[in-house]
């Protein structure tokens, strides 16, 4: 094989690879700066001139406006407690507690980001609209078929992320100190 | 043996040129996104205009990741027009928060209602050089107390967000959201 030839292949293949693995690194990843705790991912740099060049590459893309630190601080689970990917067709239950925030909220959200439509017509529960019991605990059961007290529905057969949004929190800086514990945890109950 | 090193060389060649068109790849997308937030918000409406952004749902697939509880306005601004006066009304007790962010989607500053005086937001929004211009001008005895925040880009948007308590309360705070001013003052000589 002559080396015009073999330069020729090793280019072709390698500019294939190169774009391929960009591609799927801006549409899986989170950054690296994401800091992980438990189930839940935050990036605390989204949206600073401090973002890794990943970060900002894939918000570019998807069009998202992050929060700003003063503002608050975003955390997305694509997996429950135990690592596992969220399942349509699982029953979840989220709670008891969350970090301390002036407001906070949790959404169900499809891969791209946007609520998924439900006959109940709820994609987002407030902390300010919650049943809580005695001690101040929650929890909100995460499913497709309805559920008494806090339901947040799985609209259809697709995979889904939660989001919890902490507005006004001492956190949205430091993501990195929250305690795994402060965190809703996310369990899954049972499957179809 | 000849085809073991002539494949290997080229599997080597193939990772060399990966790897190189990998960082390119992710080191120009920022500056390539022609559909980024500032791009769509672009296509909402002229500058200096309060456009209300809708409700995060199903069916609005503009801006991904919106909180369905969380009701949204900007305005887009150039500062090559002279700088910007940014007021919006911040009751108490109801959390509302500013933004500011470049064309490239950094953000520069941002504060919440706690932060806002007397019940309200005000901020000038200038480059560097009208900063050095509006200083130049006053007197040091009696610095100004006004807010005044430095963007790095001459193009960015300004945004509001408004929380809403309950469903019920979501225009409510559409309203409030919807009241963010953005006016350019005139570029004094």
């Amino acid at each position: 094989m002559d080396p015009v030839t073999k330069a020729l292949i090793a280019a072709a293949i390698g500019l294939a690879a190169g774009l391929w693995s960009s591609e799927s690194a801006l549409r899986v990843t989170s950054g690296l700066d994401a800091t992980r705790i438990g189930a839940w991912t935050a990036s605390v740099d989204a949206g600073t001139p401090d973002a890794d060049p990943y970060t900002r590459a894939s918000i570019e893309r998807s069009g998202e406006i992050p929060l700003a630190l003063g503002e608050g601080l975003q955390l997305v689970a694509r997996v429950d407690d135990a690592g596992v990917a969220l399942d349509p067709r699982c029953v979840y239950r989220v709670g008891a507690k969350a970090p301390a925030a002036r407001y906070w909220t949790l959404g169900l959200v499809d891969r791209r980001g946007f609520p998924i439509d439900n006959a109940a017509k709820r994609s987002v529960f407030r902390s300010s609209e919650l049943l809580r019991d005695e001690k101040g605990e929650f929890s909100i059961v995460v499913s497709a078929s309805a559920r008494a007290g806090n339901w947040l529905p799985i609209g259809a057969r697709q995979r889904f992320y939660l989001v919890l949004r902490l507005y006004d929190s001492p956190f949205s800086a430091t993501a990195a100190a929250i305690d795994k514990d402060a965190l809703p945890r996310i369990v899954k109950e049972s499957c179809k | 043996m000849r085809l073991v090193f002539d494949l290997a060389t080229i599997a080597l060649g193939a990772a060399l040129t990966a790897g190189l068109v990998h960082i390119v790849a992710i080191l120009i997308v920022p500056l390539y996104a022609s559909n980024d937030a500032f791009a769509r918000l672009s296509a909402l409406g002229p500058i200096n205009a309060t456009i209300v952004l809708p409700q995060a749902a199903p069916n609005a697939r503009l801006i991904p990741f919106g909180d369905p509880a969380v009701a949204a306005a900007f305005c887009r601004y150039d500062l090559r027009n002279g700088p910007l006066r940014v007021t919006a009304p911040a009751p108490r007790y109801e959390y509302s928060s500013l933004s500011f962010h470049t064309s490239r989607g950094g953000i520069f500053y941002a504060l919440t209602d706690r932060a806002a005086t007397q019940g309200k937001f005000e901020a000038l929004v200038v480059t560097d050089e009208q900063l050095r211009a509006i200083t130049a001008r006053e007197s040091e005895d009696e610095p100004s107390q006004e807010l005044r925040i430095v963007s790095p880009t001459s193009e960015g948007f300004v945004m509001m967000r408004a929380f809403s308590e309950a469903p019920s309360l979501y225009g409510a705070a559409q309203t409030r959201a919807n009241a963010l001013r953005c006016q350019p003052e005139a570029p004094q000589s």
